[in-house]
């Protein structure tokens, strides 16, 4: 006998089964290309990834202090679990910074997340997800790293490799475009930068054997404005650092997977690049290997090359150099400061990228030698077929992507560092679109590490002092107003350190390990530090002493009590 | 829709080898696309079988699916759907018909399930594959290359 169907109505959005409220005040819209220029100005917001577009990651905010920091406590926890099977499920790691804009906050998480809180309270105002395919290639882990506002929109990249823009007061989205081919193993992590009328974005897949590209999209429509590859084609320039027999160009790597800094008063962009491919085996691309591994700068409106810088030529220890470039200006000289994967610090006229000095920033460097100009010699590298070499940095490299900061009040630079080798033993492979493409079985060291908060004296490029750590360093650090420095570590600890000394002021643990980039916001006059936390990533690469560590994934909002 | 079944008897049934049928078993069937470029499909929950069938369903492209779900079974299920956006959610009563509206990006597969107890791991979950190729001006400026 047939019954009738009851009527089960149709699929309703997850978020409405929840207190999610749904909107947010319009406090985008206000934030104009000439408000994020002057970021700094306005203390009490975080508008652009870095806090400005110079990448000091300096809030002047100076309410919490060297001697009241031991008061600091949380003030809030925002938490988001999952549902069902998601990609990367166990790779997910919460690396975000988030951003601020008059006590509404904006930061993306794993998964395609992104949220809309009350900066005061932690509450969820509005929430999107974009849902990613289970199979999308994921070079180093279900990540993001941010959001970028403006007028009210909020932009963002999705592990599909798509940028897309969302409404700002209501979570909705307005435009997407994709600008990856995730067949060819292409994915997006890149927090995006407005800057001007666009929207700045790059690759990521440096294990996949892609040709690297940073881009530009009108942030009204969506549409390219421009594209730039970061490995020549033949005849364009640099292509005589690559074979010209060969097809090693097609598949080149350097990757634009971190955030550029800008100064606008050169119009340049400088983004760092990743690692040639494949990884480490330097044979079947005989060359420099230009522009992998370079500090590039790029003209904002054309995206033209204008200058560049080549870290390490012909790498073969996967040192990408996407890592940020912090712009200071020093003694009437417009100035960059690089901490390297290959474990030196280069201090770049940002005007020509040509090296003013160059100094180690690690204690162990044995993979090769780099003089004060920045000329490499290498000593220690994975050569013969099937022969295992250790080498100091390892691949995840003296410093990750993770940010340093620079301080203006101590003119000193923090970074985290990471004190780890590996051995990689060649293994030539063909090339196949969307395998890794690696030419190496590589294991990074178990034990035998360590790591550090350390400051740099950028006109001499000596240590002043150094805050150690058992386990490597692997989140980006924050620099205050009030003399301190923020630093996460990966076994959950959250920790203020005097500026000028490197003292231990404060510690809290916060359940999971830190692999993120924290920024500080005031409401009403009271200072906030905000930290995302949830280990995770690519930790088989850069910690894999901290494989078994649990993810988590948090953000802790800390102030001094009312 | 295609009714090819994998055959894997022990494996691909309740209270067999296994407690729950194992993931990634049941039939495979194609979204077909309408005049307006939206894709149509409908899944079903059979009785006493704890699976979604097809259990595998494909979009011959990127974009909007509708989606027909009915609950044949005699017991109450619900699904938990990727979209961009938010998850849609419904729920499904025993013998009970609904729909849901999905936009995904593509290529890939995405799984979905029921959150129900254990109904997820007891075989209610399936995906949706959504075929394709991301477009030639997201490409690569490179000859082909060869693939696996």
């Amino acid at each position: 006998m047939a019954t009738d169907y009851v009527d089960a109505g149709q699929a309703i959005d997850n978020s409405s089964l929840s207190g999610i409220v749904g909107s947010a005040p319009p406090v985008t819209d206000g934030v104009t290309y000439e408000r994020i220029l002057n970021a700094r100005s306005e203390p009490q917001n975080w508008l652009t990834y870095y806090g400005a577009y110079d990448g000091q990651r300096y809030s002047p905010l100076d309410q919490i202090t060297k001697e009241n920091v031991k008061q600091l406590t949380p003030a809030w926890v925002f938490q988001c679990g999952s549902v069902g099977l998601h990609s990367g499920k166990s790779t997910y790691s919460f690396e975000a910074s988030p951003l601020v804009v008059d006590g509404i906050m904006y930061v993306s998480g794993w998964d395609g997340w992104v949220w809309a809180l009350d900066a005061r309270t932690g509450n969820i105002l509005w929430q999107y997800r974009t849902a990613s395919a289970f199979d999308v290639s994921l070079c180093c882990g279900n990540v993001n790293r941010g959001v970028a506002v403006a007028e009210g929109k909020v932009f963002v990249t999705t592990l599909a490799a798509h940028v897309i823009a969302l409404d700002a007061e209501t979570g909705k989205k307005i435009w997407d475009t994709t600008y990856g081919d995730v067949r060819a193993g292409e994915s997006a992590t890149v927090a995006p930068l407005v800057v001007k009328d666009m929207v700045i974005v790059g690759s990521s897949g440096g294990e996949f054997g892609n040709r690297g590209h940073l881009e530009a999209f009108n942030r009204e429509t969506g549409e390219r404005v421009w594209r730039t590859y970061m490995v020549p084609k033949p005849g364009e320039p640099g292509s005589d650092t690559w074979p010209d027999d060969g097809e090693a160009w097609q598949r080149g790597g350097g990757n634009c997977w971190v955030t550029s800094t800008f100064d606008p008063e050169l119009n340049l962009l400088y983004v760092g690049t990743g690692n040639p491919c494949p990884d480490f085996d330097g044979d079947v691309r005989k060359g420099d290997n230009l522009h992998t591994d370079s500090g590039v700068a790029v003209d904002v409106d054309s995206g033209e090359i204008k200058a560049h810088f080549q870290y390490t030529p012909h790498d073969v220890w996967d040192y990408d150099s996407t890592m940020e470039h912090i712009l200071f200006d020093l003694d009437g000289q417009k100035l960059a400061a690089h901490f390297d994967k290959n474990g030196f610090l280069y201090i770049l006229d940002r005007t020509t990228m040509d090296p003013v000095r160059v100094a180690p920033f690690v204690d162990r460097i044995d993979w090769g030698e780099v003089d004060e100009k920045g000329n490499v010699t290498p000593k220690v590298f994975p050569d013969k077929e099937g022969d295992p070499v250790h080498f100091w940095p390892g691949p995840a490299g003296a410093k990750e992507w993770t940010h340093a900061c620079y301080n203006p009040n101590t003119e000193l630079l923090y970074a985290p560092v990471q004190d780890v080798g590996a051995t990689a033993t060649r293994r030539r492979r063909e090339f196949k679109e969307s395998i890794p493409y690696w030419g190496a079985g590589v294991g990074v060291d178990l034990d035998d590490m360590a790591g550090s908060i350390s400051a740099f004296d950028p006109r001499t490029g000596e240590e002043r002092w150094r805050w150690r750590n058992d386990i490597p360093m692997c989140a980006s650090v924050l620099t205050t107003g009030g003399g301190l420095v923020f630093a996460g570590e990966p076994t959950g600890e959250y920790n203020a350190l005097d500026a000028s000394t490197g003292d231990h002021l404060w510690q809290f643990q916060c359940g999971s390990g830190h692999h993120s980039s924290p920024c500080s916001y005031s409401i009403d006059g009271r200072q906030y530090i905000a930290v995302p936390t949830g280990w995770g990533a690519w930790t088989e690469g850069f910690l894999p002493g901290m494989l078994g560590a649990g993810q988590g994934s948090a953000l802790f909002a800390f102030a001094l009590p009312e | 829709m295609s009714d090819t079944a994998v055959d894997v008897s022990t494996l691909d049934k309740q209270n067999g080898v296994t407690l729950g049928r194992i993931l990634g078993r049941g039939t495979v069937g194609h979204a077909e696309e309408g005049p307006d470029g939206k894709m149509h499909g409908t899944i079903r929950i059979p009785e006493d079988e704890l699976v979604y069938e097809p259990g595998i369903l494909i979009m011959p492209h990127a974009g909007v699916l509708e989606l027909e779900l009915i609950n044949d079974d005699k017991n109450t299920h619900c699904a938990v759907l990727p979209s961009n956006g938010d998850y849609k959610f419904i729920w499904l009563v025993n013998h009970s018909k609904g729909k849901a509206t999905l936009e995904l990006d593509g290529p890939g597969y995405y799984w979905y399930g029921s959150r129900s107890g254990n109904d997820e791991g007891r075989g209610l979950t399936a995906a949706i594959v959504v075929s394709g190729d991301a477009p030639p001006e997201a490409r690569i400026d490179r000859p082909p290359q060869p693939r696996p």
